[in-house]
């Protein structure tokens, strides 16, 4: 008689291996904008998963915990996203949670726009400046030529 | 060792070294919220319970420092624990936003 061993899924402690490379697979995009992962557990020794925004304010954005076989999805204010007990679902869905590289280009551009703005007031009294002395001095350099 | 709700509990600070990053903080500020838990007996799950979460994650997840107490279950999360709420949002404060408590309370809290 044979007998096929079946993965046992763990239901507490700490992530094992597959779990953490699930996790840290689906959230990778984000690890290279900046963004880091920590491990840590609750107080009865089930195991979290937090993706943490950029420095230097490195808040939660998603927590991924295992309670009880089950997999809870949720954001650094404590809404649940998603809950279920396959983890490579609820990996998608923490994908999809990500805050995008998208959002981060709107910040860069608006970034961009209000920079340009800032100097583009700081330099118009200047340039309107140097165009009325140009006004009043070309006559005189006209004369003189 | 039980303290007197309202007394003491509120003269801890974080510790007087060169700025401490907002993770470091929040960490402190865990780690206080986490004693503050001990003293009204409760456990994790007990407190998520009273705030009406479905899961106590999120209270590891604010006792272990990676995120704040959110500012609409402030008052709730206070008076779980036995605390004053405004006593106690003007601690967390000094750990969530050093510099506007500073700006708000200044001398008076050290």
């Amino acid at each position: 008689m044979s007998v096929v061993a079946f993965e046992r899924k763990q239901d507490s402690g700490e992530w094992s291996e597959k779990e953490l490379s699930t996790l840290v697979a689906a959230v990778g995009a984000a690890s290279r904008t900046g963004r880091e992962w920590e491990t840590g557990m609750t107080e009865q020794g089930d195991a979290q998963f937090y993706l943490l925004g950029p420095r230097p304010e490195q808040a939660c954005e998603l927590c991924v915990s295992r309670i009880g076989g089950r997999y809870i999805l949720e954001d650094g204010s404590g809404r649940l996203l998603f809950e279920h007990r396959n983890l490579e679902l609820v990996a998608l869905h923490a994908k999809a949670a990500v805050p995008s590289t998208s959002w981060l280009m709107v910040r860069a551009v608006t970034l961009w726009c209000a920079i340009r703005n800032t100097i583009h007031e700081k330099a118009e009294p200047l340039l309107v400046e140097g165009e009325e002395l140009l006004v009043q001095f070309v006559p005189q350099l006209a004369a003189f030529a | 060792m039980k303290r007197g709700k309202h007394q003491d509990v509120f003269t801890e600070r974080p510790p007087a070294k060169a700025a401490p990053d907002a993770k470091q903080l929040r960490k402190l500020a865990g780690d206080w919220l986490k004693l503050r838990r001990a003293d009204a007996e409760l456990s994790q799950a007990d407190l998520a319970a009273r705030l009406g979460l479905k899961y106590y994650t999120f209270i590891s997840q604010v006792e272990n420092g990676f995120s704040r107490v959110p500012t609409e279950i402030m008052g709730a999360w206070a008076r779980e624990l036995g605390l004053e709420p405004a006593a106690f949002a003007r601690h967390l404060l000094m750990y969530y936003e050093p510099e506007m408590h500073r700006l708000l309370f200044g001398a008076e809290s050290k």
